[in-house]
């Protein structure tokens, strides 16, 4: 009787040296490596005593040997012993993790990059991290960004501050890039007297590349949380595709622009606060200096908010439907802050219930301005607020936010309009786009 | 002895994971800096060779041009693969009767150098078992990989190194033989026949560079040792030879050390700044201005073994020597060539006494002002003496431009190559293999065999048109009428002695319309067949068209009247040489004629045009 040989071998562990002997006596002899999700039918992946994988067919015809398991060294044994439960005395910096790709590495199953799970693994990656000063590693979650929800911002906060009233300089956020703007607009609205910097930091390349950006940008990261004198969020990151400048990025104002570069993080409308440089910090624009504290979060959030990203066929009935059950929404419109005029009366209709509809423009640089066209200024009688040159997304941070504070919507537009963590920018100079 | 080729061959088809030509360039646009760490890979094991480039912390600088993108920036994703050169590894592949795989991975394969901007060459294994006769003999082709070339090496200074991207990411395919060639000929036929199969394929790049060897070489009791990226292949023989010779003489030092009680060394370096002081001249006098520190090592029952015997270039203290440059420092001074290099009798002496060494006891000095780097050095040093008790370690070699070698790096073992998850598997289908099978080109041994029967070409000029991918140009300008012998000499002889382009500049490559042209000019009185390499000489160096280049080559405009204006003015001139000679004048005449004009008219028109000129002359019989 004959057992359809790729039954056995596909449940084989992974490790186990097999060799293959196909229908035309071809005979292939190597370790059993996991399948990628795309692999195909029947394929068994390999890898070869020269390093190199490949996919074998196993016909049912084929006939196979076990020869072992193949001697490897346990995973994660390499360096790094317990972390600490308790922070180290005298000056160091609290590094929340939360996931995303400075924390992940790649994961042989689905070929994709995943969280890691064990904190020693980061000073695996990152023995440098502590070349100026001790850092404490602080696990929040193990999530890539676009797995985050708003009230996570509350968690992180919270974590925040209590590594401030456990003594940390400054926090640094280890945090996945896709939705690091979010996050640091989030948290630029809900932390108060921050005595010290925090820092969110991501990486565009998993650190198992000999090439990643985890390190340089976490290690600027603590420079910055060690070093700089701010009382505010800030993202730091590669400034150029170097690996030796880095740009400090206010938590309002900054946006990912491109989805692969290093130096995807952008401040929009100028330029950013300051740049690490060689081991010079410098910081160019004024800032919010460190409060004496304590750090506090200014939550909750309410959550009951939406943004909606406007275009040509919009219908008024899908963008009513969205805004049906929502206490506010952000409009990212075209131009100035453009809607088509048809959506004037559900934007009127939704006022008129004490929604807070706000203003954005999704050109990304510019003010939001009703004025200048006839529908800006029927937008702004239907009782749209103009919220300038905050970003789409840092408008939603803040709308949230302001919901949390009150429950009338005179107030919460009014707590809109208010410059809280310095995120408008009242001067545009003229410069060249980066 | 025992040599393996790995034939690494630049395709044309544009580059491997992007969507740039395969083109270099000498414009830089930009630059930019980098560090590369040492990554574990899948066994979270890291690779020798890895930690070694890790440890020399240099910064990469990258210099920016017209063929790169943010692919070979490591800024964005690698592209699906280019199918053009995976058809043409895979038609390789079946050219060599190899078996290809079912599913093809593209791995990871760490190279932290700085040469690959994401710190690892992209490649991948396409095929196995394949196999190639050589003069009979029988060489195996084990595998036929498809990977990236690295970025191009254009300057180091201390702490840094300069590459250009433009080279990065153009497909290579790799063609290795089993260790199956027994002598340095040999290797050069194989690598030959190898890159004739490649060319035959019409999808590669030409000129110097695009084609490099890797030639693998143990002997008995030795060790493989790769000389990575020979780049003329008659070179091969000479490195093959003198790789020989460098395993034999390292066994017979290993005998000799073992004879002399020689140890691996055990003490810990020691400084010795202080005696040096004094030192005038010579490396070390260079490091103590610079406020260098010397450390030593002690090599216990060493001496008299790190210089080179009698007749031989090749010693051990050069092994070591290249240990101390492969992290960053000059090299190193060892007690075989001391005193000398500034270093006198009585430095020795206070160093043997400081190291406590025995008579037969040897040592080693570096200098440097970072002392990490030079503990780092003597490391290594340590670990290579003490590899040279046991026999070669497997190594790869720099070729240098002498025929000799130089330690490059560990051997590198599987440890550095992981999945590029990026890439999904590639499925090779029944139906791609049938398509490429039905359009394969023809083999060279068949092709050379059918141009010698159908042309009547000697069997080492058919062997020429072949070898240098030369065929079908061939077959079109016969087929068109032109006379086969001449169309060959042009290919095979006018052609390749126009000056060869660098690796940088384009190489000349006439169309088949142009060189139909030029090969009719001479049938069509247009020019002679002696001014053909002036002609090719100026088209290769730029110019338009062919009447351009017979003008540049100042070979137009001789029409009929001005021959034979040209020919009755000779011939007035030596009136009293004709009277004299009669017939007998003509040959000179022709000498005075011909080197006037050579190359503007055929020799047999100036010879008619100068009897009709002295006929009248002449006095009637």
């Amino acid at each position: 009787m004959h057992s359809d040989p790729w039954e056995v071998l596909r449940s084989l562990p992974m490790g186990e040296r097999v060799e293959i002997t196909a229908p035309s006596g071809r005979i292939w002899t190597g370790t059993i490596v996991p399948r990628h999700e795309l692999s195909g039918a029947r394929i068994l992946v390999l890898k070869l005593e020269t390093g190199y994988n490949i996919g074998v067919r196993i016909e049912p015809e084929a006939r196979y040997r076990r020869l072992g398991p193949l001697h490897s060294p346990a995973p994660g044994s390499s360096s790094g012993g317990p972390v600490p439960d308790a922070p180290p005395s005298g000056s160091w910096v609290a590094l929340l993790t939360t996931g995303g790709t400075i924390a992940s590495r790649v994961d042989y199953e689905t070929g994709g990059v995943r969280p890691v799970k064990e904190e020693r693994e980061i000073l695996e990656f990152y023995p440098e991290m502590e070349a100026t000063g001790p850092v404490h590693i602080i696990p929040v979650f193990d999530r890539l960004s676009e797995d985050l929800v708003p009230d996570d911002w509350v968690v992180l906060g919270e974590k925040i501050v209590d590594a401030f009233r456990a003594g940390a300089r400054g926090a640094v956020v280890a945090h996945g890039t896709d939705t690091l703007g979010f996050t640091a607009a989030g948290l630029s609205f809900l932390l108060a007297d921050l005595p010290g910097p925090v820092v969110l930091v991501g990486a565009q390349r998993s650190p198992d590349r000999p090439s990643s950006d985890g390190a340089p940008n976490l290690q600027a990261a603590v420079e910055v949380a060690r070093r700089a004198a701010l009382g505010e969020v800030v993202v730091v990151m590669h400034a150029g595709p170097s690996d030796d400048r880095f740009a400090i990025h206010r938590g309002t104002w900054v946006r990912k622009m491109h989805s692969s570069r290093r130096d995807a993080f952008r401040s929009r409308n100028g330029p950013p606060l300051g740049y690490l440089e060689g081991g010079d910090l410098r910081l160019d624009l004024e800032v919010r200096p460190p409060s004496k504290g304590p750090a506090r979060v200014d939550g909750p959030l309410d959550g009951r908010a939406g943004l909606l990203w406007f275009y040509p066929g919009l219908s008024p009935q899908k963008a009513a439907q969205f805004a049906h059950d929502l206490r506010g929404i952000v409009l990212a419109g075209t131009g100035l802050g453009h809607v088509a005029s048809s959506h004037v009366p559900w934007i009127r209709e939704a006022v008129g219930r004490g929604v807070v509809v706000a203003m954005t423009t999704q050109c990304l640089e510019g003010m939001a301005d009703p004025y200048v066209y006839a529908t800006g200024r029927e937008l702004a009688q239907a009782g749209v607020v103009y919220l300038g040159d905050l970003l789409p997304e840092t408008a939603y941070a803040k709308l949230l936010w302001a919901l949390g504070r009150s429950s009338h919507r005179a107030e919460v537009e009014r707590l809109l309009l208010t410059d809280r963590a310095h995120e408008f920018q009242l001067r545009h100079q003229d410069r060249e786009a980066p | 002895m025992k040599a393996g080729l790995e034939v690494h061959q630049q395709l044309s088809t544009g580059k491997l994971f992007c969507s740039c030509p395969s083109e270099l360039s000498e414009e830089v646009r930009g630059s930019f800096a980098r560090k590369l760490r040492a990554a574990s890979g899948e066994s979270r094991a890291v690779d020798a060779a890895a930690a070694l480039a890790a440890s020399r912390r240099l910064v990469y600088r990258y210099e920016t041009g017209p063929y790169d993108c943010l692919v070979e920036m490591d800024e964005e994703p690698p592209h699906p693969i280019n199918p053009d050169a995976l058809d043409t590894a895979l038609t390789i592949a079946l050219l060599l009767g190899a078996h290809p795989l079912d599913e093809i991975v593209v791995m990871r394969k760490i190279v932290v150098d700085g040469s690959n901007t994401s710190g690892f060459q992209r490649t991948a294994l396409v095929a196995v078992d394949g196999h190639l006769e050589v003069r009979g003999k029988r060489f195996s082709i084990p595998t036929i990989c498809l990977e990236e070339d690295a970025a191009r090496r254009i300057s180091e200074r201390p702490g840094e190194i300069v590459y250009r991207l433009d080279r990065l990411g153009i497909p290579l395919i790799e063609v290795s033989t089993g260790p199956e060639i027994s002598e340095g000929r040999e290797g050069r036929e194989v690598a030959e026949e190898i890159g004739a199969l490649l060319r035959a394929t019409h999808a590669v790049r030409r000129g110097i560079g695009t084609i490099r060897e890797d030639v693998n070489v143990s002997i008995e009791g030795g060790h493989r040792i790769e000389i990575k990226g020979v780049q003329e292949l008659r070179k091969i023989q000479q490195y093959i030879d003198s790789e020989v010779e460098r395993q034999r003489l390292l066994l017979s030092v290993r005998d000799a050390l073992r004879g002399q009680g020689a140890r691996p060394p055990d003490h810990a370096p020691v400084e010795l700044s202080d005696l040096f002081e004094t030192v005038a001249t010579g490396p070390l006098s260079a490091g103590a201005r610079k406020g260098g520190v010397v450390l030593g090592l002690a090599l216990p029952g060493f001496a008299g073994r790190l210089k080179s015997p009698e007749g031989t270039e090749e010693r051990l203290g050069r092994e070591l020597a290249d240990q101390a440059r492969s992290v960053g420092l000059r090299g190193l001074l060892h007690s075989d060539e001391l005193p000398g290099h500034g270093v006198e009798a009585s430095h020795v002496a206070r160093v043997r006494e400081t190291l406590e060494l025995a008579p037969l006891d040897a040592f080693v000095l570096v200098t440097d002002r970072d002392r990490a780097r030079l503990e780092l050095a003597l490391g290594r040093v340590a670990v290579r003496a003490a590899a040279a008790l046991e026999g070669i370690p497997g190594e790869t070699r720099d070729p240098l431009p002498d025929g000799r070698t130089r330690f490059s790096r560990p051997l590198p073992g599987g440890d550095r190559m992981y999945p590029e998850t990026d890439i999904p598997p590639i499925a090779v289908t029944p139906e791609l293999l049938a398509r490429l099978a039905g359009s394969l080109p023809e083999r060279p041994g068949a092709l050379r065999a059918r141009l010698a029967a159908e042309y009547g070409l000697p069997p080492e000029v058919a062997g020429q048109i072949v070898g240098g991918a030369l065929a079908e140009t061939f077959e079109s300008l016969a087929k068109r009428g032109r006379p086969p012998a001449l169309v060959a000499r042009l290919l095979t002889q006018d052609l390749p002695s126009i000056p060869s382009p660098s690796e940088r500049s384009e190489p000349f490559e006439p169309s088949v319309e142009l060189l139909d042209a030029l090969l009719r000019g001479p049938e069509e009185g247009r020019f002679a067949k002696e001014g053909m390499p002036a002609v090719l000489a100026a088209l290769a160096a730029g110019a338009p068209s062919l009447e351009a280049a017979l003008a540049r080559a100042g070979l137009s405009g001789l029409s009929d009247a001005e021959l034979d204006a040209i020919v009755q003015r000779v011939v007035r001139e030596n009136a009293g040489l004709i009277a004299e000679r009669g017939e007998a004048a003509f040959s000179p005449l022709m000498g005075d004629v011909m080197h006037e004009v050579r190359g503007r008219r055929d020799g047999k028109v100036i010879a008619e045009a100068l009897r009709r000129a002295l006929a009248p002359a002449q006095p009637s019989a």
